[in-house]
This record gives structure tokens, C-alpha cells and sequence, in this order.
């Protein structure tokens, strides 16, 4: 019988995929969007958790998760239309202006 | 015991008038009148204000028969050692005391007669007066860490004095060069006093306390002590195998060689053995040891002296000479003897190298005797003195270094050391003969050139007349009892000495040896050097002793070179290895932060890669730990 | 018995279209998969008793942020030059999930560690009682999240706008 166990374990799986999206792609794009697939593990997390203790604060909270997230969507959407119009390139690898500048002493 | 704070008066009124000096120098210079009147005032009035003191406490001493002491504080008071800064007279400080503060005192005339107008006066002065406020710090000690005070006292005024005109490198690595073989001694000196305290410091450290308890050391560590406070007299009087900076030591001013390496300084180290009576008369291998170093010194200073050509060389081998009878008198236990030796030769030493002072500056400071000659009818007012004063060093009588020196000698032959009596007659022999070299090549030999004579300034006659008189007396106040005196000297002295007695026969006879042979020098002098200042040759020896044995260039070799090279060596370590290995780690650090920048590489799925990295570390060990 | 089945059906399916969202080259496909992921999970949300956030999920996440995602990947016209080639993904891709595996494992045996209850289906989260709360313990957070979203919107108006005339 399924109980709450195998629910926090897909999300902790689903979460694991999300970490490694972020480090492997350099597509901008999909970068983005394991960013989302994480936050939605953590909300699979709080609504089973919210089932397994009969609290609804569980889903509560995950509903400002959405909210948070939805208006995230828009500024990095955003962001990237800057990005692509100024680099004409998704790869995250290019945008690496914050770096160390190598000096010799 | 009576005390008289007059004693510290001694000290501080030429420590005071020294101080002074410093501190105008500062301020003015010496180049208007109100200056030229207030140096000289400060130069001279200092020792003579010291003089008069010594004067009255010298007199307080004779009327009450007894030791003047003076306590100013407490220096150091720690469990188990304590020091008093405090000061004592008696008969024997008393001793060097009279003919320190005199003799200094005309010493200083001659000075400011020599020094003129010399724009450095004030500096001269003030080092001067110094030197004699460490000096009489030195005698009127009550303990031997006082004496030490002043013993280091005047090895620093030595120095700077040396040195006076550092513009000249020679003259600087002279004065270094004394500096250094006196801390060698100094070295020697302070291991004594080490041990001393170590033995029988508790209870008390003066010298009436360190006499009591003396017996208390064990007899191992007599012979040691007693060896290591004559190192520290071996460096301080210039003998064997500490004597190479008195030669170039004479690169100081005239009045300096005059007051520090003839009459003074030097003589601090017999005195110092003299004031360790108690000790040394314990030690009696030990003083036969000093005797052999004394005896030794005195030959081969008489030996160098024979060629040199230099005047105030001459003169300065002769004081290491006559500091090796000293030293034979005090280490056979005539150590009133050797203390009478101090006071004569204080006397005609100083003339000799205020004569010699005299000359050069007559000649527009020539010092080469060999460019000098026929003088006698030029000056014969020096001529005059300085013929008393080489026939006293000479031990002809009735001039004061006649009894001085016959008092030696027979106590020499008495002691039954007769090695040592054969060497110090030889010595005499030697003295007499190039003492009258130099005279006689100076004043009688014809001259090679004309010389423009400056005239003499009245001051310096005066002094050297004041001398003169004291040479000519001087000898009376130890009237030996074979000539019908009392010792009254000795015997005032109160010191431990070893008395042999010896027949009057033999009296006569060892009178009449050592007189001859001073005379057989003299003559053989005349015959070489009345017609010509040509030294004859020796024959093979003679290149030796005219570079004086090679000693210096011997102890470069074995001794400065290694030296050297050890410090190269360890310069060396201290630049490539210490210096490297420290830029090594600062460089490594360097490094590790120029390759850490790679990590920041402005990727932000590197940053996460870190990240993740962490998190997983983490997770690692807490799942290690369970 | 049903709802086991349903379960692995909607994690299968999650998983797989995760795992894909992150293999594709092309965005669109990524953001195809990701939405067959958010389906998923909004049905998991259902199977948790959840009605009102599985409709919100399916709304929200799947019908507007997805779309404004397919929206901006359409708007970029994205060529094939503009992508970046990566010629590891598949290396680096296994190379990360080994890196993470000990994380993961770590959190699914402590999870293993604890004792839950069986799943029963029940209308846990249903419109009213969600709203009650809300509107009574999270009324400030509530408000909050309107000025985040009145923020976001102004500010992506200003991001996004032409350039003109501004040094």
C-alpha cells in the first residue's frame, strides 16, 4: 500500500533531477525550468506532509510557493529577452562577466 | 670609618663639567669669545675641582689613619645579591688617586695648550673629563662591580678618544680595534666576578667582604677566578697576548696617549690585581703565571721597540714594557712594588709622551724620528726634560724610576725565579738602549732636513716643568732601608706583601748589576746613534722585529680571517636559505590565490556545482556518522 | 488497491518527463515535458486530498507560467546557431547525478526511518476550508504576495521596454 513515505521519496528524486539540470545544461531554458521542477518537488513535500499531520497550513504555504514562483516566471522571462537580444546566445557558459580577472603580482 | 661624601665630589664634579660639555656642544659652536673662555673653563676646572678634593680627602686619610667610605644607594637588591653604589679610600685607592688626579690635571693644561683652536674642543673635553669620572669611579670602587662600572668606563672613553678624528677609517678601526681586544678581556673579567659571586656572593659583594670570606672558595676555583680577573687585566694594561691595539691606539690625539695609554688607563689592570691581593696571594700558581706573561710582554715590547720609527710607537711599546714589571712585581707578591712602578711611571711617562707631543707639534706634525735630528740646540728646554725623564725610565738614580724599578728587580732575584730576573735585567737593558735611540737620533744625530720650528707655547713648558720636578722627587717617598729610608711608602700601603730578605751584600751587588746594565745600554746607544740616526743591522732578526714579530698579520690569519668567513657563511644561511624559505610561504600563498581565481569563474552552473558539493560533504558525513 | 496504481502511473510519468525536460535540446520540448511534469504533480496533488491546489497547479504553474515560458521561446525566434552545443550533456548529466546520488540516498533512508499511515483518499483541502485559511492566518502573507506580483509586473514592463533616448 502507498503511504506518505513513497510520496517524499519521488520528491526527493524529483528534486535530485532538478540539481542536476541546473549544473549540466547550459541552455538557459532549461536551466530555468529545473529551477521550477525543484520548487515543485518542495511543494509535493508540504502537501504530504500537510496529509500525513492534518494540517492545512502545508497547503497553504504551498500555494504562496505558486504565487512566488509564477511572479519569478515573469522577471527571469524577462530577463532573458534582455540577455538574447544583447549576446544573441543561450548559453550560460557566455555571460561570465562577474568573473576573477586573472592579475599577475 | 669616617665618611666623607667628598669621594662622590671627585667623581661628579668632572662627570658635571663633562655632561656640560655635551650638552653646549649641542647648542654652540666653538667659534666666538664667550665660548672660547667658558670651554677651557668647563675642560680644566672640572679635575681641578676633582684635584683639590682628592687633595683634602688624601689629607683626611693621613691625619685620621683611617678608611674614608661613602654609600649613595643601593643599586640592586635581590634575593641573595646586593650591590651598594658605594665608595671607599684607602690607602691604596688613595695611591692611585694622588697621581690619577694630578697627573690628569696637568694632563688637561697640556690639552688645552695642544688642542687650541681646534674646533672640536668642547667634544675633546667633554670625552676627557668623562674618561676621568670612569676613572675615578674605577679607584674609589667599594665593590668590583663598581670598578667594573669605571673599568668599562674607560674602555668606552678609550675608544671614543681613539677615534677622535673619525674622519680617518684608520683611526676608527684603531679605536675598534682596542675596543674589541678590551671586551675580549672584559669577557675574562666577568666569568671572574661570575664565579666570585657564585662562591661567596651572599654574604656581601665589597671588598672588605669578599677579603673576609675568600678562604670559603674551594681551592679548585681559586686558581680559575684568580686567571680569568687577570684576562680582563691581560686585555685593560696590553700584555701578551691582548696588546695589539696599544700600538694603534697612538692614532689618537698626543694628550690622549698622553693621560689614557701611559699614565692611567693601562695601569688599572695592576691595580685591579693589587685589589685583589687576597685572592692572588692564595693563588700563588697563578701569579707566577702573571709574572711569566708580565716578563714576556716586557721582553718582546722592548724587542719591537728597537726599530720603530715612529715616536709615540716607541713610546707606546715602552708603557707595555714597563706594565710587564708591574706585572712581574704584583704577580711574585710585591704588590707595593708594583704600585710604586705605577706611580713613577705615571709621572714620566706622561712627560715622555707630552715631550714627544711637543715635538710634533714643533714640527708640523712630524712623527717619524728618522725625519727629525739635531734638535738639541732648537730646543733645549725639552731637550733638558726629556733627558730626566728617559734617564728615570732608564733606572739611573736618584730620578724616581730608579727605585722603582731596583725595587723589582731585587724582589725578582729575591722571589728565587731567576728566569724571570735574567729576562726583566735583559728588559732593563733593552729599555735603556732604545729609550736613548730615540732621544739621541731626535736631539743629537745630524739631520737630514732643515726644519721650520713653530714656536713652544709657555703652557706646555709649565706642565712639563711641573713633571720634571716630580720626577726628580718622587723617588724619595719609598726610600729603600739599605739607603736609610723607612719604605715609607710600602708600609703605608698595608698591603700582603712577600718579603725575602736579602744580605746587604747582595744589595750592593744587585744594585750595581742593574744600574750597569741600564748604562751599558745607554753607551752602546751613543756609540750608534751620536753620528747618525742609520739603525746598524742585526742580521737576520732584524726583519722580524721590524715587523714586529708578524703578530698582527698572525692573528688576521687564524683569528679575524675565519672569522670573516663565518659570518659570510652565515649571512649566507640568513639570505638563501632563512630569507628564501620565508618568501617561499609568503610566494605559495601567492600562488594558491592565483589559482583559486579559477574557481570564481562567473559561471553560475559552476557556482551550483559548488554548491551541490558542499551539500553532498555534508550529507556524506552525516550518513558516516548514522 | 486504485489509488497505489494511479500513484506509480503519476510518478512514472513524472519522472520520466522529468528526467526528459532535462535531456532535451530544444527548449520547446524541455518545456513540453515540463508540462506533462506539472500535470503530474497537480494529479498527485488531487491524490493527496488537495482538490483546490491540484486546480490552481493545473491553472497557474502548468496553464500560465508554462505558456509564458512557450510564449518567450517563440518571441526569441530561437535558430539553431542561437543554442548552445553541448557536446557532454549526456556525460555530464550521469556524471552530476552520481554526485548527487549520496544526497538523495541519504534523504530517502531517513525517510525510510520513519512510520507514516496509509494514503486515504479524502477531500482534505477543499476550496472552502483552504480559503478560511487564508483569509484568516495568512491574510498578511496574502497581501504581500499582491504587492510581489504588482512588483514583478512593474518591473518586467520596465526590463522589457525599447531603449529609448536613455544613456
Amino acid at each position: 500500500m502507498i503511504d506518505i513515505g513513497h510520496f517524499l521519496i519521488l520528491a526527493i528524486l524529483l528534486f535530485s533531477v532538478g540539481i542536476v539540470g541546473v549544473i549540466s545544461r547550459r541552455n538557459i531554458f532549461v536551466m530555468y525550468m529545473s529551477i521550477e521542477l525543484m520548487l515543485n518537488a518542495v511543494n509535493l513535500i508540504l502537501v504530504a506532509l500537510s496529509h500525513h499531520f492534518e494540517d492545512l497550513n502545508g497547503q497553504v504555504m504551498a500555494i504562496m510557493i505558486i504565487a512566488i514562483a509564477a511572479a519569478e516566471a515573469s522577471i527571469f522571462l524577462a530577463l532573458f529577452v534582455m540577455l538574447f537580444k544583447n549576446a544573441r546566445s543561450l548559453d550560460a557558459n557566455f555571460f561570465d562577466l562577474l568573473k576573477q580577472e586573472k592579475h599577475n603580482d | 670609618m669616617i665618611e666623607s661624601s667628598l669621594l662622590i665630589w671627585v667623581i661628579v664634579s668632572v662627570a658635571l663639567s663633562s655632561l656640560t660639555l655635551m650638552l653646549l656642544t649641542i647648542y654652540n659652536k666653538y667659534n666666538n669669545d664667550i665660548a672660547k673662555s667658558i670651554y677651557p673653563l668647563l675642560g680644566i676646572g672640572g679635575p681641578f675641582i676633582s684635584l683639590l678634593f682628592s687633595i683634602f680627602l688624601i689629607y683626611t686619610l693621613l691625619i685620621n689613619e683611617t678608611t674614608l667610605y661613602y654609600k649613595a644607594f643601593t643599586w640592586l637588591d635581590i634575593e641573595g645579591f646586593t650591590i651598594q653604589a658605594s665608595l671607599m679610600l684607602d690607602p691604596l685607592s688613595a695611591a692611585m688617586l694622588s697621581f690619577v688626579s694630578f697627573v690628569g690635571f696637568i694632563i688637561h693644561l697640556y690639552a688645552h695648550a695642544y688642542m687650541g683652536d681646534d674646533t672640536s674642543y668642547p667634544r675633546f673635553f667633554a670625552w676627557f673629563n668623562l674618561f676621568m669620572a670612569a676613572m675615578f669611579l674605577l679607584i674609589l670602587a667599594d665593590n668590583p662591580f663598581m670598578l667594573f662600572i669605571g673599568w668599562e668606563g674607560v674602555g668606552l672613553c678609550s675608544y671614543l678618544l681613539i677615534s677622535y678624528y673619525f674622519d680617518n677609517e684608520e683611526n676608527v678601526q684603531a679605536g675598534n680595534k682596542a675596543f674589541i681586544l678590551n671586551r675580549i678581556g672584559d669577557f675574562g673579567f666577568i666569568s671572574g666576578l661570575a664565579l666570585l659571586f657564585l662562591y661567596i656572593g651572599e654574604s656581601g659583594l665589597d671588598f672588605a667582604s669578599l677579603e673576609a670570606n675568600v678562604h670559603l672558595i674551594p681551592s679548585s676555583a681559586i686558581n680559575l677566578i684568580a686567571f680569568l680577573l687577570f684576562v680582563g687585566a691581560i686585555g685593560k694594561s696590553a700584555q701578551i697576548p691582548l696588546y695589539i691595539w696599544l700600538p694603534d691606539a697612538m692614532a689618537g690625539p698626543t694628550p690622549v696617549s698622553a693621560l689614557i695609554h701611559a699614565a692611567t688607563m693601562v695601569t688599572a689592570g695592576v691595580y685591579m690585581v693589587a685589589r685583589f691581593h687576597f685572592l692572588y696571594a692564595m693563588s700563588e700558581d697563578i701569579g707566577l703565571f702573571i709574572a711569566y706573561i708580565g716578563a714576556f710582554s716586557a721582553l718582546l715590547a722592548a724587542l719591537i721597540a728597537l726599530r720603530q720609527d715612529d715616536i709615540k710607537k716607541i713610546l707606546a711599546y715602552s708603557t707595555m714594557s714597563q706594565l710587564g714589571y708591574m706585572f712581574m712585581a704584583v704577580g711574585l707578591g710585591a704588590y707595593s712594588y708594583g704600585i710604586f712602578h705605577v706611580f713613577t711611571h705615571a709621572f714620566f711617562k706622561a712627560l715622555l709622551f707630552m715631550g714627544a707631543g711637543a715635538i710634533i707639534l714643533a714640527l708640523h706634525h712630524e712623527q717619524n724620528i728618522k725625519k727629525m735630528g739635531a734638535l738639541r740646540s732648537k730646543m733645549p728646554f725639552l731637550f733638558s726634560v726629556m733627558l730626566i725623564a728617559t734617564l728615570a725610565i732608564s733606572g739611573i738614580p736618584p730620578f724616581s724610576g730608579f727605585f722603582s724599578k731596583d725595587a723589582i728587580l731585587n724582589h725578582l732575584f729575591a722571589s728565587g725565579h731567576f728566569d724571570i730576573f735574567a729576562i726583566a735585567l735583559l728588559t732593563a737593558a733593552l729599555t735603556s738602549y732604545y729609550m736613548f735611540r730615540l732621544l739621541f737620533i731626535v736631539f743629537i744625530s745630524p739631520s737630514q732636513q732643515e726644519h721650520k720650528l713653530l714656536p713652544q707655547s709657555q703652557l706646555i713648558k709649565l706642565t712639563l716643568s711641573i713633571l720634571t720636578i716630580g720626577i726628580v722627587f718622587t723617588g724619595f717617598i719609598n726610600l729603600p732601608v739599605f739607603f736609610g729610608g723607612n719604605e715609607n711608602y710600602s708600609i703605608w700601603l698595608n698591603l700582603p706583601d712577600m718579603r725575602y730578605g736579602l744580605s746587604h751584600l747582595s744589595e750592593i751587588i744587585l744594585l750595581l748589576v742593574n744600574v750597569s746594565f741600564a748604562l751599558i745600554g745607554i753607551l752602546m746607544a751613543y756609540a750608534h746613534y751620536k753620528d747618525s740616526s742609520v739603525d746598524p743591522s742585526f742580521g737576520a732578526i732584524e726583519k722580524w722585529i721590524k715587523n714586529r714579530f708578524y703578530i698582527d698579520e698572525l692573528y688576521a690569519i687564524l683569528i679575524v680571517k675565519p672569522i670573516g668567513y663565518l659570518s659570510h657563511l652565515i649571512v649566507y644561511i640568513d639570505e638563501q636559505l632563512i630569507d628564501r624559505f620565508i618568501h617561499l610561504i609568503s610566494s605559495s600563498y601567492q600562488r594558491l590565490s592565483y589559482y583559486s581565481d579559477y574557481v570564481q569563474n562567473g559561471n553560475v552552473r559552476y557556482y551550483a556545482l559548488y554548491m551541490s558539493v558542499g551539500i553532498v560533504s555534508i550529507f556524506i558525513y552525516l550518513g558516516i556518522q548514522g | 488497491m486504485l489509488s497505489s496504481i494511479i500513484f506509480f502511473i503519476l510518478a512514472f510519468a513524472t519522472l520520466s518527463s522529468a528526467i526528459g525536460m532535462i535531456y532535451f535540446r530544444q527548449p520547446i520540448n524541455s518545456a513540453l515535458s515540463l508540462i506533462v511534469t506539472l500535470l503530474s504533480i497537480a494529479g498527485l496533488f488531487a491524490l493527496l486530498g488537495g482538490s483546490f491546489l491540484f486546480l490552481v497547479q493545473i491553472i497557474i504553474y502548468a496553464g500560465a507560467v508554462v505558456a509564458l515560458i512557450l510564449f518567450i521561446i517563440m518571441f526569441l525566434n530561437i535558430k539553431e546557431e542561437n543554442l548552445p552545443d553541448e557536446p557532454y550533456k549526456g556525460r555530464w548529466i550521469l556524471a552530476m547525478a552520481l554526485l548527487i546520488s549520496p544526497f538523495t540516498l541519504y534523504l530517502i533512508s531517513l525517510v525510510n526511518k520513519m512510520e507514516f499511515k496509509s494514503l486515504h483518499l479524502q477531500d482534505f483541502g477543499s476550496i472552502k476550508d483552504v480559503g478560511m485559511k487564508l483569509y484568516t492566518d495568512w491574510v498578511l502573507p496574502f497581501e504581500m504576495i499582491s504587492i510581489l506580483l504588482l512588483i514583478a509586473l512593474i518591473g518586467v514592463v520596465i526590463l522589457a521596454r525599447k531603449e529609448k533616448g536613455r544613456d
